[in-house]
């Protein structure tokens, strides 16, 4: 049994192995780089002063991480709320499916997240609503381009099959169609959650309350702090891969379920 | 008293316009029960628009469908027949049970009842240890069997297939054969068989149906004498030879028609 643990360690460092002695060689060569060019702090921040500043301010990046990340939670589920909503509309009505599918796939293209500079003038300078209906934004057309997708994209042999059931388009829907859209969903999620906390983040640098990492990041910069501003980042990068994890722990809770 | 009967039935599909396709013209057809009818034809002569039909998938354009002794509408409501199609068309979010039970499921049957019927289909088509898994985990031949066991798990006096094993290897092929006549034999089950393969055809039926396109129509009904009983050696016997070429002879008729009109008209029409 033991031995059994030991082997399935093996395995696990094996997988893990390549990507670690990466990254930490990567840090190492940074580090050097620093020292042995002398590069000057606001040229380029070393990850030992990175990590000193990091752990420094770790209580204040934790604050600035919760302001930026329950922005981006709020959009993401109130988007994915939306999102899902209109997806079950589009997929009833086709011909609401065809005006509005465009205009979303056109809108998932460019960066709307520049919109945030025009919401920023609808509300307060203190309102954190501008970014929370930002990141909404972004992550409603994720959620409804792909939802409506597996809602619609059934194969005709179970369509065939449940009409031959003499099924009503509901007991379709409930059976066919919704267990069908459930991995479309939890791909839209796996993209619009990593994009809301990019979005969420990116919408501080549009002016507003200064209390988030993006609006941060710019303060230290402006102060010359480049190593704490650094330290924000990683904390950016930190939350960005929370979010990820738990989507993708969320897709494989499921993956199998739904058999009722 | 008919399994089935199809009287006078057409299909026309946009009709009036000039993508105008005549799928089927004045079809008769009627089984008996407990009777095997394959259809057969090269594509386009209508064999599963016939299908669909008899399934009411599809509404006659003039004619009657009529399944057991009811209109194809009532038969569908009530559930008479059950259906298999070249995709096995499990649902892979439910297990094999859940998928042989959904007939059931939408027939509003209580839950310990479903399971005890999934369990006799999947001992019916020998896969009883495989209830709990995913049909993704399944072969193609073993899917093609699970959808078979849904099909007749209501226990409906006949069975629908379009080209179920089209999608199968030959020796599967042949195994599956022989299953889907041991389950029809033990359950007296009614079977319309939709098929490209005229051996396929020859080894199931007691009937078939050759049919030939522009319009789609039934050309000759053969029947096949091979007796009630019949094994792998029914393959090496005389009496299968003899059919194979009866059938094979019938649809040459339906293209050598076609190449004679073609040749007289002039145009090359594939």
């Amino acid at each position: 049994m033991a031995e059994n643990n030991a082997l399935r360690v093996i395995a696990r460092l094996r997988q893990i192995g390549p990507a670690l002695v990466f990254g930490v060689s990567f840090l190492a060569l940074w580090e050097a780089a620093v020292r042995g060019f002398d590069l000057k702090p606001y040229f380029l921040a070393a990850p030992s002063k990175i990590f000193e500043q990091f752990f420094k301010n770790y209580s204040r990046i934790w604050e600035a991480s919760m302001v930026s990340g329950g922005n981006a939670l709020v959009g993401l589920i109130v988007g994915t709320v939306f999102g899902v909503a209109m997806s079950f509309i589009l997929s009833r009505y086709r011909f609401l499916g065809e005006l509005i599918t465009p205009l979303a796939i056109a809108l998932n293209a460019i960066p709307i997240f520049v919109l945030v500079a025009v919401l920023n003038n609808m509300y307060s300078i203190t309102s954190e609503i501008p970014r929370r209906v930002m990141v909404t934004l972004v992550v409603y057309f994720i959620v409804l381009v792909n939802v409506a997708k597996g809602l619609t994209q059934v194969r005709s042999t179970h369509v065939e099959l449940m009409r031959s059931y003499a099924a009503s388009e509901f007991v379709i829907l409930r059976k066919v169609r919704v267990p069908n859209a459930v991995p479309y969903l939890f791909t839209a999620l796996k993209v619009a959650a990593p994009a809301s906390v990019i979005t969420a983040f990116v919408s501080e640098y549009f002016g507003g309350l200064q209390n988030g990492l993006g609006s941060r990041i710019t303060s230290n910069i402006a102060n010359a702090k480049n190593a704490a501003a650094w330290a924000y980042v990683l904390g950016a990068c930190l939350l960005g891969l929370a979010f990820y994890t738990v989507s993708i722990i969320l897709e494989s809770a499921t993956r199998k379920g739904d058999t009722k | 008293m008919s399994a089935l009967e199809v009287a006078g039935a057409s299909k026309i599909f946009n009709q009036g316009t000039t993508k105008q396709v005549d799928a089927l013209i004045d079809v008769n057809l009627t089984v008996n029960p407990g009777e095997f009818v394959s259809l057969i034809g090269p594509s386009g002569c209508g064999k599963s628009t016939l299908l669909r039909l008899i399934a009411n998938l599809l509404e006659p354009t003039s004619g009657s469908v009529s399944v057991n002794n009811k209109t194809a509408a009532q038969a569908r409501l009530d559930q008479d027949y059950g259906m298999a199609f070249q995709q096995a068309g499990l649902f892979d979010w439910r297990t094999v049970s859940k998928n042989i039970e959904l007939p059931l499921e939408l027939k509003g049957w209580d839950k310990a009842k479903r399971e005890a019927r999934a369990k006799e289909m999947l001992e019916l088509v020998k896969l009883p240890e495989f209830a709990d898994l995913y049909p993704w985990q399944l072969s193609g031949g073993m899917q093609q069997r699970i959808a078979i066991a849904r099909a007749l798990a209501a226990h409906p006096p006949l069975l629908l297939m379009d080209e179920p094993f089209g999608a199968l290897d030959e020796m599967t092929r042949e195994y599956m054969q022989g299953e889907l006549l041991r389950i029809c034999g033990e359950t007296s089950t009614t079977v319309v068989f939709v098929t490209h393969s005229i051996p396929e055809a020859v080894y199931l039926s007691n009937r078939v149906v050759v049919m030939s396109p522009r319009p789609g129509r039934i050309t000759e009904v053969i029947d096949v004498d091979l007796g009630s009983k019949r094994n792998e050696d029914t393959r090496a016997a005389d009496g299968f030879f003899k059919s194979i070429t009866a059938v094979r002879e019938a649809l040459r008729g339906t293209h050598a028609d076609h190449a004679a009109a073609n040749a007289i008209r002039g145009v090359e029409d594939r």
